[in-house]
């Protein structure tokens, strides 16, 4: 576990370094140039950021989606921290992918917000994990609570991929990876990347999925020993 | 200044953003050995 937290600390700050500071120029000669995107210039910088932190959301609420299911066969508590956990998670990088989005709508397509697909879903996204956690403050039993929120934690698992994943794809729209938009619909918006932002993007992605897992180990230790002191008090 | 802050815009953001990813990574590591040492406690008790 401490190599992981190591490591990921590692990759996100060489992320953060070349993302940052390696020059966006019309015609790279070497590996230490980018690109200059027409239209976009430096706010194509976003993507190493922006991106791992929708997927680092998906993946928080599918792990949230799978503890659920584990919990609903086993009964044990320790699955309904994990999933709560997970989704909570899963909601924080949602609204910093959100946040970050919004912030280059501004400077590519003139808004903060114009209710493009891709924000559209992102926003109902939003409104389902945000539900969930009305729900569970809502249930003063601990075993009905964890019950619905992990069947509740299933549902709304399954729509996350698709209004991340499928949705702005289908209808068109500015977002990158929209139906009609040359580049492609493939997952990952730009593939027509050189190599050496290849590089500096997965890295972001694996240090990002690294740090989540940091995080979720935190907040699964710390809800853990919570849950300990009540039962503790009682 | 503003001739010296538009010319080393990118140094600014990084500068920036290094501190922020700092902080995080300090506190993360902080909380971290604290849990470590709550559940110690409950081992003992």
């Amino acid at each position: 576990m401490n190599s992981l937290k190591v490591l990921s600390i590692i990759l996100i700050t060489f992320t953060i370094f070349a993302g940052i500071t390696v020059p966006m120029v019309p015609q790279p000669q070497s590996i230490f140039e980018f690109p200059d995107i027409p239209g976009l210039g430096e706010t194509a910088r976003i993507i190493f950021f922006h991106v791992p932190a929708a997927w680092v959301s998906v993946l928080g609420f599918l792990i949230s989606l799978y503890f659920g299911f584990k919990y609903l066969r086993t009964k044990e508590y320790n699955y309904d921290i994990k999933s709560v956990s997970a989704a909570g998670l899963g909601m924080l990088f949602c609204v910093l992918a959100m946040v970050t989005g919004s912030l280059w709508a501004k400077f590519a397509w003139g808004s903060f917000w114009n209710w493009d697909p891709r924000e559209t879903s992102i926003f109902i996204l939003l409104l389902i994990y945000g539900a969930y956690f009305a729900l569970r403050s809502a249930l003063g039993s601990d075993e009905i609570r964890a019950r619905l929120s992990a069947v509740y934690a299933i549902l709304a698992g399954l729509t996350a991929p698709f209004f991340i994943f499928i949705m702005p794809r289908v209808i068109g729209g500015l977002h990158p990876g929209a139906e009609g938009d040359s580049s492609g619909s493939i997952p990952i918006a730009q593939l027509q990347m050189p190599l050496n932002m290849y590089v500096v993007f997965f890295t972001g992605l694996v240090g990002f999925t690294l740090l989540f897992i940091w995080l979720l180990n935190v907040r699964i230790r710390a809800v853990s020993v919570e849950y300990q002191l009540l039962i503790k008090d009682q | 200044m503003s001739e010296f802050l538009s010319q080393n815009q990118l140094y600014i953001v990084l500068i920036v953003t290094l501190f922020i990813w700092i902080g995080i990574v300090l506190y993360l590591v902080r909380l971290d050995r604290k849990i470590s040492r709550l559940e110690e406690q409950f081992k003992e008790d």
